[in-house]
């Protein structure tokens, strides 16, 4: 079975990922260690010029690295707990970053309060947000939740440009960057990009930490197959308004960073396409597999970006006007070759040769190519 | 009395699909619940491990009125069904589905582990096989032996022989046989009504959500309408003969027993 979908999404890349994730499940607990060390360290100094002129050659690279890059990571991660573990298919994820941001622009611009204790209530803010949608909409399932939750994420940006306390349309300008002791935030794209990184790092191990507890395993058996859940004794209900918090609290979190990144907040940063990007990140990079919805995030963040170097002209036009257009063309390609996404976990792919397991109706939607590799497996 | 379902109706929206249910399962007994497709068998089930609401009517198991316990809660109170579509999680290996069933229950698991290794030695072959790769009749006998991991006191089985071949759901039937020697009380729900009569002690035939007869299996074996109706009409044939009835029409992708991997449908 493994091997048939092997072959099947057999390309250069399909193999590469296929040889890390074997050599990922033998390795030592030094060795992933190494790894991890590794990994940061890269991330370290990721900013670096140099690395800067090869992936960002047109401009201002730790920026971008802060956001979207970072941004991106951060939100694909919260969101993988939600469509990636328990299975819900969210579609205005982009409601508890608004939340998050507001709290902190309100707070900070209308009290003048301070960033670092201010960020806690937010993330219980939104948190309760989380629940307050999840109460009433998680008896709903597949495509009813992700209409649902597509029609929250509107209604946060419909309040946020009608309320004036937020104010309105406009939105909330000077919003203070977070401070430490000899340290001042405010247009400062490394500090960003470090605290960041940070964050990025604790909700990981958060998130990885829970994915391999009896939570995890109560989240990936409603994903599979809810009824099933409950026919084990899982509270489906209250695992599925625990993911919704969860989610929220991360996705606030990346709220309030970003609107002091930016040190303004207003609708426009908030709208529907930016969900569906998001969501882009954690089904592209490989849903449920941390790594994987990772470096999904890194890529769709910083893929545009990267085209925009390309000063070649093609009948009077800039190739970088048409960067948009590459790289809606890379996701179709991505999605025909290996839907399962750039590093998928083993147990995502039984799910999609199943073809019913996982995300609602999009289990529904990728069951065409699933449904051929289990026939193609049974076959031989 | 076990289990004893009182006058029960289940709608869904305005559609009333049980309309009046009772039915009654003493310990120890296997009981069978036949009829035809949509006559409401599923759906009681489905009530009694608390996936559907009722409207109204009353369950009572071991004693104590579970009408409006949530589902996860009376799996502890000693009710385990394997769902219509067997609905085992596709992703987890034999091994983690079997823990699953384990789930809501403290302590250890090592000696109910090895009684379902033991009534299928084949899932102990497959252990670390991710369940959604296995063929329809090994993932029939996973959903058994999964819902056996709860430690039930009752087994609900929705449709075990659904898609197998006749020597597959022949196995199938006479583990159902050995678990219920074993001690565990079973509501067994079919469309083969011909290998659920000869397995079960007592019978109960729905019909558009209501119970039509209800009497000893082997009583209902003989039944001139029983025949006619689920056994595929008197033709002279023993009582034995294969499913020529029109159930095992209906059921008619009967596949090999490794050709039928994706033809799990939908709960």
């Amino acid at each position: 079975m493994r091997s048939e979908t092997k072959s099947k999404s057999g390309a250069g890349l399909g193999g590469l990922t296929d040889g890390l994730h074997g050599w990922w499940r033998r390795a030592t607990t030094w060795q992933r260690w190494a790894v991890y060390v590794a990994l940061i360290a890269v991330a370290a100094v990721l900013p670096h010029p140099a690395i800067g002129s090869i992936m960002s050659p047109s401009g201002d690279w730790v920026g971008v690295l802060g956001q979207p890059i970072g941004i991106y990571v951060l939100l694909a991660v919260g969101l993988n707990v939600v469509v990636g573990q328990a299975g819900l298919l969210d579609l205005g994820y982009v409601a508890f970053f608004a939340i998050g941001a507001y709290t902190w622009a309100y707070m900070g611009t209308q009290l003048g309060w301070t960033f670092w204790p201010t960020v806690p209530i937010a993330i219980v803010l939104t948190a309760l947000a989380g629940v307050i949608l999840g109460a009433p909409t998680l008896r709903l399932r597949g495509d009813y939740l992700a209409i649902v939750t597509l029609g929250f994420g509107e209604i946060v940006r419909i309040v946020a440009v009608n309320a004036k306390p937020l104010g309105a349309a406009v939105g909330l300008s000077g919003v203070p960057a977070p401070v430490l002791p000899g340290l001042d935030f405010t247009n400062n794209a490394p500090a960003f990009y470090y605290l960041i990184l940070g964050l990025i790092v604790l909700v990981i191990i958060f998130s990885w930490r829970l994915e391999h507890s009896r939570v995890g395993r109560a989240w990936a058996a409603i994903r599979e197959d809810e009824d099933a859940a409950e026919l084990m004794g899982v509270p489906t209900f209250k695992f599925k308004l625990l993911a919704f918090f969860i989610g929220a609290m991360i996705g606030g979190l990346a709220g309030s960073v970003y609107a002091g990144q930016l040190n303004y907040a207003n609708p426009g940063m908030f709208p529907f396409i930016l969900s569906a990007t998001i969501l882009v990140c954690v089904v592209f990079g490989g849903s449920g597999n941390l790594p994987g919805v990772i470096l999904g995030a890194f890529v769709i963040a910083w893929l545009p970006e990267f085209l925009r170097a390309f000063e070649v002209t093609i009948f009077d036009y800039r190739l970088e006007e048409f960067r948009m257009l590459f790289f809606g063309l890379i996701l179709v390609i991505m999605m025909i070759f290996r839907p399962e996404g750039l590093l998928p976990s083993r147990r995502r792919r039984a799910e999609l040769a199943e073809g019913t397991g996982g995300m609602g109706s999009m289990g529904a939607e990728v069951a065409g190519p699933g449904a051929d590799t289990t026939q193609e497996a049974v076959s031989k | 009395m076990l289990l004893e379902i009182e006058d029960i109706h289940v709608h869904y929206g305005k559609i009333a699909a049980l309309k009046g249910i009772s039915i009654a399962v003493d310990e120890g007994e296997i009981v069978t619940l036949i009829g035809g497709n949509g006559a409401g068998k599923t759906t009681t089930l489905k009530t009694i491990s608390g996936l559907r609401p009722l409207t109204s009517g009353r369950i009572t198991f071991a004693g104590q009125d579970i009408s409006k316990m949530p589902g996860h809660k009376r799996v502890l109170a000693g009710i385990g069904q394997a769902p219509e579509g067997r609905g085992i999680f596709p992703g987890m290996t034999v091994h983690e589905n079997l823990l699953m069933g384990a789930y809501a229950r403290k302590g250890e698991v090592k000696a109910e582990l090895d009684e379902v290794y033991d009534l299928f030695p084949r899932l102990a072959e497959r252990r670390t096989q991710a369940g959604g790769t296995m063929s329809g009749g090994e993932q029939q006998m996973l959903a058994i032996g999964r819902a056996m991991m709860t430690k039930p006191k009752v087994l609900l089985l929705d449709e075990p022989s659904m898609g197998l071949a006749p020597m597959l759901v022949a196995q199938i039937f006479e583990i159902i046989q050995k678990i219920n020697e074993r001690g565990t009380t079973v509501l067994l729900v079919e469309q083969n009504a011909q290998q659920a009569l000869q397995l079960a002690h007592r019978a109960y035939v729905i019909e558009t959500g209501r119970v039509v007869k209800s009497a000893p299996a082997s009583d209902l074996l003989d039944d001139p309408e029983v025949r006619a109706a689920y056994l595929g009409g008197d033709l002279g044939v023993d009582g034995d003969a294969p499913q020529d009835g029109e159930p095992a029409a209906k059921e008619g992708q009967v596949a090999t027993p490794n050709g039928d991997a994706s033809t799990r449908e939908g709960a």
